[in-house]
């Protein structure tokens, strides 16, 4: 049953963060006998709490706290962003670990690294994520039910020549499994699932984690800074409770995955005399290099009806253009996936006013359309860092985003919006949007995995290069972004750091 | 602005409106109150009606969204009036009112100032309103939320017909 800790036990282990990472390493370690306090700055919420309604879930457990620059989609809940995702997990490829090694650098500006890590390393891990995620596809898990709008992008996809179209490699149970229930095709998934079809931590590894007896939730506890003594190593993680209270909780070892944009904040707000840059952050890297994926959406209108709305957003995707042929005119690939959208998006999405906007909001029901994730190069400007004087509720500076596109994903997009409408085309679509969004649901990169400790943030294992007992353990971990959606990675990389932390405890070097 | 307006501007946000436009619509909203007063929900719903046309649509429902985007703002306090500011920019687009011209004269003067950020304010906030109302949904056959229903596992996900039959 769920444990509580006192605040001067420095034999547990700090997890800041419920989502996709934290929730994940904390039930890990929970399930290995390893004490874990895990600190989660949002509320918990229960299935009842989730309404098929977006706004007001936006409202519920959104990352509403002022934030400077382009818009970053983040969840502030028990779960995390995991109650907003769709659930697309495919696997990073092998090439796209040597990012380096096979693109080259693209420009001066790019800052691209390989990995230090490979995909046969990485496999096994893999492998566990499928099956405690539940993806469509694995582990004697059916492929996902194929939509509407998924058999028009079947359809138009063979059409074009594609091959590899496939309603699989989707974290929502097409059938009920390990006490989850299979999808109902409520639709509309990013408002949280009501459920919990859709995996989310908030109701898989949190409460495993709880019946190990090895691990305590603080909800709306907000982490606002990481101790260290005069050896460098860390000691304690000093937060704020829901009532306004400052605690300080001991620690043996602290893992911050509180999503990049505070997984930045948090290692910057700890600077101190030995680490005047920011906790972990000797080479400067720290907040760096941040990716978000080559983004696109492609809508059309076709001759018939498709009733987008009517079940998942995720049913398949197409990975025809996933690998490396520069020959296309950049470098890496990407995915197309399956994506629909309530009238207000679609409506603002294809932007505008009077009859080109009304020539697809007349015909809502007769809507297809695509999301596009690719590889995003890294370039040292696109970065997270702290405003000189703008704070937050608790007193911390208010993070500042700068991202812009580099040629290559601008190329890219226009690659795939071409191809999407192709797709549709040969179809008879009648009229076709595509174009980009300017909003951050795939976050990367800001504490980097490097083999060179002046390349990044973190070694092979996602421990900081410059204090022991530090670990990051969320998608700031990502040496480059791939193609692939990040989740299944981010949890594939938990489970891996968890044995590698177990290891290390046992042999007492932890 | 109370809390839920607050969280709704930043849906809008996050629902892929460059950020500027929603401050910009939160400046509306404050302006909006002013004007409400000067002009009669048809005139309104007109307005409505030549930005987001969908074919069929009720003049009742056009009047009743523009109406209820109205009735709120009447409790906010007044700033700088970027509607009374559009409506003044499409006066002088051409002699005479803006509201009293045919509709495609309306149209011509819509097009001449879209790119300015005051109607890029008026337009997000009506599209907010419009697109998020049940009886647009319902006429759009967007029947909202499907939970209560038991999602649509039995109510044609995957009923599609048209398609040609394999791959060609
Ligand atoms: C609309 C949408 C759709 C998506 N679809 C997909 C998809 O199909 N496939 C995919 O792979 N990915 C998808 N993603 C991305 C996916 O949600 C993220 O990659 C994933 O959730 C990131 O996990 P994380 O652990 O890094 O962070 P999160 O899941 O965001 O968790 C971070 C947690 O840390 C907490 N926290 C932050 N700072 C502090 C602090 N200082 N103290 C205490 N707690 C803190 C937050 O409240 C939050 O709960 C989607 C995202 C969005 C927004
Ligand atoms: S469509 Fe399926 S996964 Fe998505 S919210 Fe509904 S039941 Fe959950």
């Amino acid at each position: 049953m769920s444990r509580r800790y006192a605040h001067d036990d420095a034999s547990v282990v700090v997890v800041i963060g419920s989502g996709a990472g934290g929730g994940t390493l904390a039930n890990e370690l929970a399930q290995k006998g390893i004490d874990v306090v895990c600190l989660e700055a949002g509320k918990r919420l229960t299935l009842a709490d989730i309404e098929n309604h977006p706004p007001t879930m936006f409202a519920r457990m959104g990352w509403l706290d002022r934030r400077i620059g382009p818009m970053v989609w983040n969840g502030k809940t028990v779960g995390g962003t995991t109650m907003f995702w769709s659930g697309i997990t495919p696997r990073i490829q092998e090439h796209e670990f040597r990012a380096l090694s096979t693109y080259g650098q693209l420009d001066a500006g790019t800052t691209l690294i390989d990995w230090p890590l490979t995909l046969a390393e990485l496999e096994p891990y893999y492998d566990k994520a499928e099956d405690k995620m539940g993806v469509s596809g694995t582990h004697g898990i059916p492929a996902s039910a194929e939509t509407n709008n998924y058999k028009v992008l079947k359809a138009g996809a063979a059409r074009v020549g594609y091959q590899e179209i496939t309603s699989t490699r989707t974290a929502i149970n097409p059938v009920a499994r390990n006490g989850r229930p299979g999808c109902q095709q409520i639709g509309f998934c990013n408002s949280g699932c009501a459920i919990g079809a859709k995996w989310s931590t908030l109701y898989t590894e949190v409460p495993a984690a709880e019946l190990t007896g090895h691990f305590e939730l603080r909800t709306e506890c907000m982490a606002t800074r990481i101790n260290h003594n005069k050896t460098g190593k860390v000691t304690g993680v000093v937060y704020v409770d829901a009532a306004g209270a400052t605690h300080e909780q001991k620690a043996r070892a602290v893992c911050v995955a509180g999503n990049t944009v505070e997984t930045t904040r948090l290692l910057l707000n700890s600077e101190s005399a030995m680490f005047p840059a920011g906790l972990g952050n000797s080479s400067g890297n720290v907040g760096r290099h941040y990716t978000r994926h080559t983004f696109g959406i492609a809508l059309a209108v076709m001759p018939g009806e498709v009733n987008f709305h009517r079940g998942t957003r995720q049913s398949g995707i197409v990975l025809d253009e996933q690998y490396h042929k520069p020959e296309r005119g950049f470098a890496g690939g990407y995915i197309i996936e399956t994506l629909s959208i309530a009238p207000f998006d679609v409506s603002n999405i294809v932007g505008g006013w009077g009859q080109h906007n009304a020539a697809f909001m007349n015909n809502y029901t007769k809507l297809a359309g695509v999301f596009i994730t690719g590889e995003d190069p890294p370039e040292a400007g696109n970065r997270i860092s702290l405003h000189a004087s703008e704070k937050d509720q608790h007193g911390l500076p208010v993070p500042v985003i700068a991202y812009r596109d580099h040629a290559n994903t601008t190329a890219m997009r226009e690659h795939a919006l071409k191809m999407s409408k192709a797709i549709y085309d040969s179809l008879g679509a009648s009229h076709f949007h595509g174009g980009d969004i300017p909003v951050g649901a795939h976050n990367m990169g800001v504490a980097r995995m490097s083999k060179n400790a002046d390349d990044g943030v973190t070694n092979r294992w996602g421990q900081a290069h410059d204090v022991p007992n530090l670990f990051v353990s969320d998608g700031s971990l990502f040496s480059t972004s791939a193609a692939a959606n990040p989740t299944l990675t981010i949890v594939a990389l938990a489970i891996r750091q968890a044995d590698h932390i177990a290891e290390r405890m046992q042999h007492q070097t932890l | 602005m109370n809390e839920v307006q607050t969280t709704r501007r930043r849906f809008l946000a996050a629902s892929l409106v460059f950020s500027s436009i929603a401050v910009a619509a939160e400046t509306w909203l404050r302006g909006a109150a002013a004007w409400a007063g000067t002009r009669d929900p048809a005139t309104l719903a007109r307005f409505g009606r030549l930005l987001f046309p969908l074919d069929g649509l009720a003049d009742a429902v056009y009047v009743q969204v523009m109406d209820r985007v109205l009735m709120s703002l009447v409790s906010m306090q007044p700033g700088d009036d970027v509607l009374m500011i559009t409506e003044q920019s499409l006066n002088s687009q051409q002699a005479g009112n803006w509201f009293d011209l045919d509709a495609a004269a309306q149209i011509r003067a819509i097009e001449n100032i879209q790119h300015e950020a005051h109607f890029a304010a008026v337009l997000s906030a009506v599209r907010d309103t419009f697109y998020n109302d049940p009886a647009v949904w319902a006429h759009m056959r967007y029947p909202g939320s499907s939970k209560e229903f038991g999602g649509y596992v039995q109510r044609g996900f995957d009923d599609i017909n048209w398609l040609p039959e394999g791959r060609s």
